[in-house]
């Protein structure tokens, strides 16, 4: 069966029935953002491949929970990554050791761009980096903080010395913006 | 426009910025404020994109080895076990999802599959069974590892699936992984896809299968290579009556 030429969701419908080979090829489409989003958390290479693994163990063993009307299977594996992620990092409270600079990790593990699909992928970052870079300083920093660092709005709050309530405006403003400049990007994630 | 105090718990909903004990008020809360569930519909578009700022990094071909060693095993076992199993259920050698990670009123599915657990003891309890208040059956399991006095297996029978909760449980042999499989009467134990390992507290999460067992009268687990096995090597080290 040429699954490369399967859509994403007609896939998930094999990999419910246990098929390997569409689960590969559903590996082989998602995993270079699963991975970037892992190693972008974690900061740690040997994290990063754990949370991947689960991540997509998991997403073998539950395919059947996944639902195509909620959104695209890419939102999903990326959901559970940062999820897998989260509860990694407050497992092994590793924050410390996350921040690795992007500079440095392209440097040490720069991705093949082997397609137009990775050669668009990579348009697409530097669309939602450029978008992040226009927020408010203040609101770009508590939504990397929740997002990419794994912390709750209160140890957001206690880090920036920031009321709690103000801490939660501020995540609310910069996602509404964020989804105004990339209504598109967003749509299309959907 | 919203006038709903809780409006601004929207965004740190969607970021999972929630505590865990927020988290699970607000999804409360979502139930009864439309307005909040538009909030979050709208934010989570946002928060669905942040994904793609990460670095483009390639992962090692090693982890796609490993990750397809474990599901052609497990695809194998599918296969074997037939038409009775609908699908791997297998957990991945860790712990439970947090609660608060169930989603159930997000706009994104359920994210993961339920996370290892286990078993074993000295084989002291076994055959209690409840009755909850939405007809799910505990049965606490027999775990019959000497070493372990103190650790807890029990089976969760419902409806909705069949479960395996085990507490206190040592990892399993160095290259080995814990498997669950089906006893009917006058048979050999059936293999099932749900190979797990506990995490550091010795806990695991282990669904079976979706919905009840049938003609199954007791559910066993052995430690087994990494993969699973065909038909069991060692000796059971949870037994548990399904019956």
């Amino acid at each position: 069966m040429a699954f490369a030429q399967l859509a994403d969701e007609d896939l998930m419908q094999l990999v419910r029935r246990g098929d390997a080979a569409a689960f590969e090829a559903v590996y082989d489409r998602h995993a270079t953002a699963a991975f970037s989003l892992a190693y972008r958390m974690t900061g740690t290479r040997n994290t990063a491949e754990d949370v991947v693994q689960e991540a997509f163990l998991s997403l073998w063993r539950s395919g059947a929970r996944y639902d195509r009307t909620r959104g695209s299977v890419r939102t999903w594996v990326l959901g559970i990554v940062h999820n897998r992620a989260i509860d990694a990092l407050r497992r092994s409270m590793v924050h410390d050791r996350r921040r690795a600079s992007d500079e440095g990790i392209e440097e040490r593990f720069e991705a093949r761009e082997r397609t137009d699909v990775e050669a668009a992928r990579r348009d697409e970052a530097r669309d939602v980096r450029q978008a992040l870079g226009t927020l408010p300083a203040e609101q770009c920093k508590v939504i990397e903080l929740a997002y990419f660092g794994g912390f709750t709005h209160s140890e957001i709050a206690s880090m920036l010395d920031t009321p709690i309530g103000t801490v939660k405006g501020r995540m609310r403003l910069g996602l509404e913006k964020l989804r105004g400049q990339l209504g598109g990007l967003a749509e299309a994630m959907t | 426009m919203t006038a709903c105090a809780r409006r601004d718990d929207a965004g740190s909903y969607v970021l999972h910025a929630l505590p865990d004990d927020e988290h699970e008020r607000f999804e409360a809360h979502l139930a009864t404020c439309a307005d909040c569930r538009r909030e979050v519909a709208d934010l989570q578009v946002a928060a669905d994109t942040l994904p793609l700022a990460a670095v483009q990094v390639g992962p090692p071909p090693e982890l796609r080895d490993r990750i397809m060693s474990i599901v052609r095993s497990e695809a194998q076992l599918l296969a074997a076990a037939g038409e009775g199993a609908d699908g791997p259920t297998g957990a991945p050698a860790a712990r439970a999802p947090r609660a608060r990670r169930r989603w159930s009123l997000s706009l994104r599915p359920l994210p993961a599959a339920m996370a290892a657990s286990a078993l074993v003891a000295a084989g002291v309890i076994g055959g209690i069974v409840l009755t909850g208040a939405d007809d799910t059956k505990t049965v606490t399991g027999t775990v019959q590892i000497a070493s372990a006095p103190a650790a807890r297996a029990s089976l969760q029978l419902s409806d909705d699936a069949t479960k395996l909760q085990v507490r206190r449980m040592p990892p399993p042999p160095a290259g080995k992984v814990y498997q669950v499989w089906l006893k009917r009467p006058n048979q050999d134990p059936a293999p099932t896809t749900a190979l797990f390992r506990t995490d550091r507290s010795g806990s695991a999460d282990v669904e079976i299968q979706r919905g009840r067992l049938k003609g199954v009268d007791q559910v066993l687990v052995t430690a087994e290579p990494d993969g699973g096995s065909m038909k069991p090597t060692s000796a059971p080290v949870i037994v548990a009556s399904a019956a």
